[in-house]
């Protein structure tokens, strides 16, 4: 049986696995168009941004999520056939140890480390004592893993309980729910530009460049928040609702926008936490500062981190978040818009 | 196999090492470009279409496509190089005549005791005081004088007299004069002098895609100027060319000893600032294999040049960097094969020539 349009199960299954590390996102962005074919009008631009655009009288709204996943890249081959790498995002070197990297042209390779002298922290290590295990000599390993392949932590969707567990969720989670949302809305009063991001993972690159492009009048920007981030004012906690975001590193919600998301999360009956985090961060700063400023929402989804490469997202969370997102879409725009600086234009009065 | 010869034979450009000696005796400290700027101008006055001096201090230059080919179907190409070099400031003079001074871009501390410096445009030079060896301790001998601490010599009794030769916010810059021995040439400022010069010598010919070429002011500080350079010209793609560090380090395994002075054009597929464009590097590694170019990686996961800030500018630019492999770059002289710079040139070259066919 086919699974409905916009089926969370199916979108996940699909996008979870995709091969797309940092700046080579190629395997998420083919997997993207395929689902969100017949939607509207895709193109992937400069920095490997996806962009879909589903034309509307309304104002312009952009609606954003990371599409890319932690990951390495190979530095030098030494000559054990182990290769030494660089990390990709991701959050520190500890959590990538053991983890099996998978390239883009389906090689796999396993992340160790060089054991640390007694008394240092297994915590405490930085990628200079990552290598890589390629099981291969140092022939075949340098024409296998050449100095400047890059791969993705490979990922694996797993159903724990209530949960999902994989370790690309931070935000393939995001991805799924925002490509949901759109498959799953009916008319929307907005000229309705969506991108899946690249190259989130190397500070919001993909996200400032996308943004400034499309010139939106308001942004919505879907993400993960990991318990144990918030400050113990405002705990994030799994299975209670979508966060919105009020403050994070390079971010604070704009008034108008917040106002809108709360509202919509009111009127789809869904229950939301707030977010407030100092460590943190995700492509909203980027969108809210690009061109000259947009009014953005984050919309974060609960998350537990393991210490490992893995994340926990609460199905209902995930669900109540395209429900979210589906409402906001739906939302006509509000009255008075804040009155915005125009950009100069070439050939304008 | 001389590289003038070779590059008769490819139809490339011709390096001019003359550019390249004049542009690295010159001095150009970041925020102080003007001396390196002339000399350029002087280069490729003759061979561009339009030249202006932008806001910042970056060098613009504009070409049309050879044969009198329209842009339309081309991409817009922007080359860049950086005229900026790391240096000092002077800060201020005390009133033995002493000068204080400051970094002005990245500099190791190690190598300034006893160093020569020029200070400023009236050609004042500068010595780098040290104590002699009876007034020092064993702890001092041991260790390493931060910048605040030390102060230049320009053998001025009092304030009065050092202010006759200089001004406090002069720039320095290492007194080092270009040499040649066999194929190896020494200078200093090669980062990004050598850029600056491949790309004049680029320059000389009308390449078959529009091109902006630009020398960009205060990278070594933050990579300010291309960051407006960029706004302007907003290209379709940019290759930035660079001075590198070459990774040889005696005592090293050969794997870690990457890249090497003289092994070609190093190519960079990432680094602080940039994620290369995956299609613009593997144009390049297809043009350097189909011309037998040698090329090189650059080690990923450090420095960082303009191709990162291009890359993030406006809706984003695809970008690449090649560079010429140089020892001790960031330091008084550096060391670079004759050879490398030649094959920049090559391998940018024919790039260009297959941008028109193969650039979606």
């Amino acid at each position: 049986m086919k699974p409905r349009p916009g089926s969370l199960d199916a979108l996940l299954k699909t996008l979870v696995p995709a091969y797309g590390p940092p700046g080579r996102e190629t395997g998420v962005r083919a997997a993207l168009r395929t689902v969100l074919r017949g939607v509207g009008r895709t193109r992937e631009d400069a920095l490997g941004n996806l962009h879909l655009h589903i034309p509307g009288s309304g104002p312009r709204l952009l609606l954003v999520a990371a599409m890319d996943a932690p990951g390495v890249i190979v530095t030098r081959v030494e000559s054990g056939g182990t290769a030494r790498i660089d990390l990709l995002g991701g959050r520190g070197a500890a959590e990538a140890i053991g983890s099996t990297v998978l390239f883009a042209d389906g090689e796999r390779a396993l992340v160790a480390y060089d054991r640390p002298a007694s008394g240092k922290e297994v915590g405490a290590l930085d990628s200079s004592s990552l290598y890589l295990a390629t099981g291969y000599d140092k022939t075949a390993a340098s024409k296998r893993f050449p100095v400047g392949s890059v791969g993705m932590l490979e990922a694996r969707l797993d159903r724990l309980g209530d949960q999902w567990r994989a370790s690309s969720l931070d935000n393939r989670a995001g991805a799924a729910a925002v490509a949901a949302a759109v498959l799953r809305s009916g008319k929307i009063p907005y000229d309705l530009h969506v991108i899946f991001t690249a190259q989130s993972e190397l500070g919001s690159r993909g996200a400032m460049t996308g943004a400034f492009g499309v010139e939106p009048e308001m942004a919505v920007v879907v993400e993960l928040a990991h318990v144990g981030e918030a400050k113990d004012q405002s705990p994030v906690t799994l299975g209670e609702g979508p966060c919105i975001g009020l403050k994070e590193h390079g971010y604070i919600a704009h008034p108008q926008a917040l106002e809108m998301a709360r509202k919509a999360a009111k009127a789809a009956r869904v229950p939301i936490q707030y977010l407030v985090r100092e460590e943190g961060s995700s492509d909203a700063g980027a969108v809210r500062r690009a061109g000259p400023g947009v009014p953005t929402v984050l919309i974060a989804i609960p998350a537990r981190k393991t210490g490992g490469p893995d994340s926990l997202v609460h199905a209902r969370d995930l669900e109540r978040t395209v429900d979210l997102v589906v409402r906001l879409l739906a939302t006509p725009p509000v009255p008075k818009p804040v009155p915005r600086a125009r950009t100069p234009r070439r050939g304008g009065k | 196999m001389p590289a003038a010869r070779v590059a008769k034979r490819s139809g490339a450009p011709r390096f001019e090492e003359r550019l390249l000696e004049a542009f690295s005796n010159a001095d150009g400290p970041s925020g102080w470009e003007s001396p390196v700027r002339a000399l350029i101008v002087g280069a490729v006055r003759d061979h561009v279409d339009s030249l202006e001096v932008d806001a910042m201090g970056n060098l613009v230059a504009r070409i049309e496509p050879s044969g009198g080919r329209s842009r339309r179907g081309a991409p817009h190409v922007m080359l860049c190089a950086h005229m900026d070099e790391v240096g000092f400031m002077v800060t201020a003079v005390e009133k033995d005549g002493r000068l204080r001074f400051r970094k002005v871009g990245g500099i190791d501390p190690r190598i300034l005791l006893g160093q020569v410096f020029r200070i400023g445009q009236n050609g004042a030079r500068g010595v780098v005081g040290v104590l002699p060896a009876h007034l020092l301790t064993n702890n001092d001998m041991n260790k390493v004088i931060p910048i605040e601490e030390l102060f230049l010599d320009i053998g001025a009794a009092s304030r009065e007299e050092a202010l006759q030769a200089i001004s406090i916010g002069d720039l320095v810059a290492f007194d080092t004069t270009y040499e040649s021995a066999g194929r190896v040439r020494k200078g200093k400022a090669f980062d990004d002098r050598v850029g600056c010069a491949v790309l004049a010598s680029l320059v000389q010919k009308r390449p078959p895609v529009p091109v902006t070429a630009v020398w960009t002011v205060q990278e070594e500080i933050g990579t300010r100027g291309a960051a407006a350079a960029a706004r302007r010209v907003a290209p379709d793609l940019a290759i930035i060319l660079e001075g590198t560090a070459s990774g040889e380090s005696p005592g090293a395994s050969p794997e870690e000893q990457q890249p090497r002075m003289g092994g070609g054009p190093t190519i960079t597929i990432q680094d602080r600032s940039l994620m290369a464009d995956a299609r613009l590097v593997d144009l390049l590694e297809k043009t350097a294999k189909r011309r037998r170019i040698p090329t090189q990686w650059k080690r990923p996961g450090v420095g960082g040049t303009d191709a990162g800030r291009i890359a993030l500018s406006g809706a984003g630019v695809p970008a690449a960097v090649v560079s010429v492999a140089c020892r001790y770059i960031h330091a008084p002289a550096a060391y670079l094969d004759i050879r490398d710079p030649q094959r920049v040139v090559e391998l940018v070259w024919h790039a260009l020539e297959s941008l028109r066919k193969e650039w979606p």
